[in-house]
């Protein structure tokens, strides 16, 4: 197992509870949706991947390591954590210098730390950008820029904290695309997210969290079809589940996702 | 009667390379729900920006074109006189709310207004009554929610009594959940106040159903303005990074396997409705 | 920093909160003018209890005492300095003991004299304090501004303190100039942050008609109520009589010889 997390608490400094005796597994080059509302403990759980958070109570162990014995600094280089305003980091006056940074820090050599962000910035095409200032990049271009920073240094676990927050339908796809690929080379992905319509396509496990609770675990189509468990989680259901649930009494069956299967499935009830 | 008319307009910001907006050219009846869709950088936030008056009072760069909003030519007419007739909320909640509490916050404006303080007494309790934020009067902002902040934002802007109201992606940082209520809330709002609605959003398939006008703003130009259903059958949202509702495409596949399939559904139930009207007709 | 904890608004009910703030203001200038006047123990003694028995009235003792545990540092500081003056110009140790336990005591007085203003004051009414002073709106804004945003930029710090852990920028290792280098990549982007923030700041109080008219009203008054003027007429009565001991020579640590001995005047 990637990643254990076992029996965890947390709670803030300020006495709010976050999470709440969480016990979950995430396994090496699986994709993970946490999904709940704003407030639910997805961040605080990811936040706990990379040390930036240890546990009050219970352990969460990365690759064999144990957050709490380990530095956020150890453990960054196994877990890439891509936090929802990533744009907010810069600071140096180059997009190389920004995204040579972390791999200085880690101790990379010189020509290996040439040979990353050449990589990394390509697989983002951003290498037109190399010697610009990261502060003059467009919006979506500053995403991806944030995205290249943390995969330099090829963390085999990846975590994205709500990455499609006010992105457009373009930009959504080239995320998802990105995070298949990625999942293609083998990492990890755990995403954040209350974007159920986009989750719904990605198709990854889906976990729901509530009040710092697991409420639910398991693969895509059951969780997301779930209504009960996504009220509990306030969650919306995505559009169609919504509609083949409320066309029930027609006897259409309301655990599907796609598109097409849902238009297939009433056709076949209007034909009867 | 027309309460927008936008002619010709065109803006490049100062030091901009190319125009933000390019000739661009809306009219807004009163009452109207307009949704304005579009890519990232595409120019929304700037024609928003054009229609209370920031631009080009608060943005430098070059203006051409005409601009009236509510008989008010916005180039010639402060802003301070603007705010009275188009209010705009931000993206942002925590960046609009500038008091310790949330009285002083909707208060904010009208006390700058320099308003008799009787009448800033009756506004603030109208505003909060209408937001129905009564309750968290006197709450401190950093305090709330998301959603709660952006009613705060909204009642502020409704205690100065505008005709229109511009939101600009007011939903990016809420969960859906709190946007869809934000949602009703505006539409609510809408209703009851006979106001005209300007909103920005990525968010179609929470807002589509409401609006009675989609605008597509992309690469500095209006690519489309009308009805929101027939966006959604003629064109590949997609190609103008608009987001395409789930509903809206499943009513497009019912079409191709039934042609008497009546029109486009931006909503579960406005489909589930359609689907309705075809049982055992098939 | 438990000395500022004085400083921080507590919100309650009691006799104090309702008070208005000016006279609160001027109780505590009162204070410190006292203070700053007398060396004498006795007196300072006293402004203490007086100062404490308010603050328990208004149940803010809790805060209060964080500050007087802040201000020990200075306080001692003080001690040792007076004491070495003291001894070595006059080479008699309790007498060396009177004069620095004085001063010492005097600085707290002084450190905390206005906690209780600002500790029962919320910072609206502060603000609207100022306003009644003629301060410029712009200033009275600014300040409300800051104290509105300081919680949004503590948290803003610490966003951008982990992201930047998260690309293995380790804050607390490394030599001196290292870790004064490291404060780079925090106070850049928190620097840019604050920057867009005051723009978008600057949108929405253009939008909401910050400037518009000359002369601004506010919705909230301050007045002045019957317990108001009792208080302070209480206050004014006992600064009268401690200046006019004053000036007189009466003061009361000279009806005490054997105090007199050791502690200063």
């Amino acid at each position: 197992m990637s990643v254990v997390f076992e029996n965890v608490h947390y709670t803030y400094p300020s006495g709010v509870e976050a999470l709440v005796g969480v016990s979950v597994e995430f396994a090496s080059g699986e994709v993970v949706a946490l999904m709940g509302e704003n407030g639910s403990g997805k961040t605080t759980l990811l936040k706990h991947m990379n040390g930036l958070l240890k546990p009050t109570r219970g352990r969460v162990v990365v690759e064999g390591l144990e957050t709490s014995r380990a530095s956020v600094a150890q453990l960054s280089q196994k877990v890439g954590l891509v936090f929802q305003n990533a744009e907010d980091m810069f600071f140096e006056s180059t997009v190389y210098d920004e995204v040579a940074f972390a791999l200085k820090n880690f101790g990379f050599s010189e020509a290996k730390t040439r040979r990353r962000v050449e990589w990394a910035l390509r697989f983002f095409d951003l290498e037109q950008y190399v010697s610009h200032s990261p502060f003059l990049l467009s919006g979506g271009e500053k995403k991806r820029l944030a995205m290249a920073i943390i995969l330099a240094w090829s963390p085999s676990i990846i975590c994205l904290d709500e990455p499609t927050i006010g992105q457009d339908s373009l930009q959504k796809e080239r995320m998802m695309h990105m995070i298949k690929m990625l999942n293609l080379q083998g990492k990890t992905i755990i995403l954040a997210s209350h974007d159920v319509e986009f989750v719904a396509e990605l198709n990854p496990r889906v976990v729901l969290l509530s009040k710092g609770r697991i409420i639910a675990d398991g693969m895509c189509e059951e969780i997301l079809t779930d209504l009960p468990k996504l009220e509990k989680a306030s969650l919306i259901p995505p559009q169609v589940v919504l509609v083949l649930k409320r066309l029930e009494d027609l006897g259409v069956d309301h655990r599907v996702l796609d598109v097409e299967q849902a238009a297939k499935n009433i056709a076949k009830v209007l034909t009867v | 009667m027309k309460i927008i008319e936008v002619r010709d307009l065109s803006f490049t910001y100062a030091g901009g390379a190319k125009p933000a907006l390019s000739h661009v050219s809306l009219d807004v009846e009163e009452g109207e729900f307009v949704l304005v869709v579009g890519p990232s950088g595409g120019g929304k936030s700037t024609l928003c920006r054009c229609l209370n008056g920031l631009i080009p009072h608060f943005y430098d760069g070059e203006y051409s074109g005409k601009v009236v909003v509510d008989g008010l030519e916005v180039d010639r007419t402060p802003t301070y006189v603007l705010s009275q007739h188009v209010g705009m909320v931000f993206q942002n909640p925590q960046n609009q709310l500038f008091s310790l509490s949330v009285e002083s916050d909707v208060a904010f404006p009208l006390e700058n207004l320099g308003l008799p303080r009787e009448e800033i007494r009756e506004r603030v309790d109208e505003a909060l009554s209408i937001m129905n934020i009564e309750h968290l009067r006197d709450r401190s902002p950093f305090e709330l929610s998301g959603g709660q902040q952006q009613r705060v934002a909204i009642a502020s802007i409704l205690a100065m009594r505008p005709r229109i109201i511009v939101m600009d992606e007011p939903t990016s940082c809420l969960d859906p959940l709190s946007a869809v209520n934000l949602f009703n809330s505006i539409d609510e709002i809408r209703r009851k106040l006979g106001l005209t609605i300007i909103l920005v959003e990525h968010r179609v398939d929470l807002a589509a159903a409401r609006a009675s006008k989609l605008v597509v703003v992309s690469d500095g130009q209006i690519v489309y303005a009308g009805k929101p259903r027939d966006f959604f059958e003629r064109h590949n949202p997609h190609a103008y990074g608009v987001a395409f509702p789930r509903v809206a495409k499943l009513s497009l596949m019912m079409q191709r396997m039934h042609n008497d399939w009546d029109g486009v559904s931006l909503s579960p139930e406005e489909f589930v409705d359609e689907v309705r009207k075809h049982v055992g007709r098939f | 920093m438990s000395l500022f904890e004085g400083l921080r608004f507590r919100p309650g009910n009691s006799f104090i909160h309702k008070l208005d703030p000016r006279i609160k203001l001027v109780t505590s200038l009162m204070i410190l003018l006292t203070a700053v006047v007398y060396l004498d123990v006795i007196v300072i003694s006293t402004l203490l209890l007086i100062e404490a028995g308010l603050i328990f009235v208004a149940k803010v003792h809790g805060l209060w005492s964080r500050t007087l545990r802040g201000s020990i540092p200075l306080a001692s500081l003080v001690f040792l300095i007076t004491f070495i003056s003291q001894y070595s110009r006059e080479p008699v140790l309790p007498t060396a003991v009177g004069y620095s336990l004085a001063y010492s005591f005097r600085l707290v007085v002084f450190l905390s004299s206005f906690s209780l203003f600002f500790l029962t004051t919320t910072p609206d009414e502060i603000a609207l304090t100022l306003q009644k002073l003629r301060m410029p709106y712009e200033y009275t804004f600014a300040f409300v501004s800051a104290i509105r945003f300081t919680p949004v930029m503590a948290e803003e710090l610490r966003a951008v303190m982990d992201a930047q852990r998260a690309r293995g920028l380790e804050l607390d290792k490394g030599p001196f100039t290292k870790r004064v280098r490291n404060m780079i990549p925090i106070l850049v982007p928190l620097l840019v942050n604050v920057l867009r923030r005051s723009y978008e700041l600057a949108e929405a109080m253009e939008v909401k008609c910050f400037g518009a008219s000359k002369k601004r009203t506010s919705l909230r008054v301050l007045s002045v109520k019957h317990r108001d003027l009792l208080f302070l007429a209480a206050a004014t009565a006992l600064f009268a009589v401690a200046l006019s001991l004053k000036m007189t020579g009466l003061e009361p640590l000279r009806l005490s010889p054997l105090l007199g001995k050791y502690f200063p005047v």
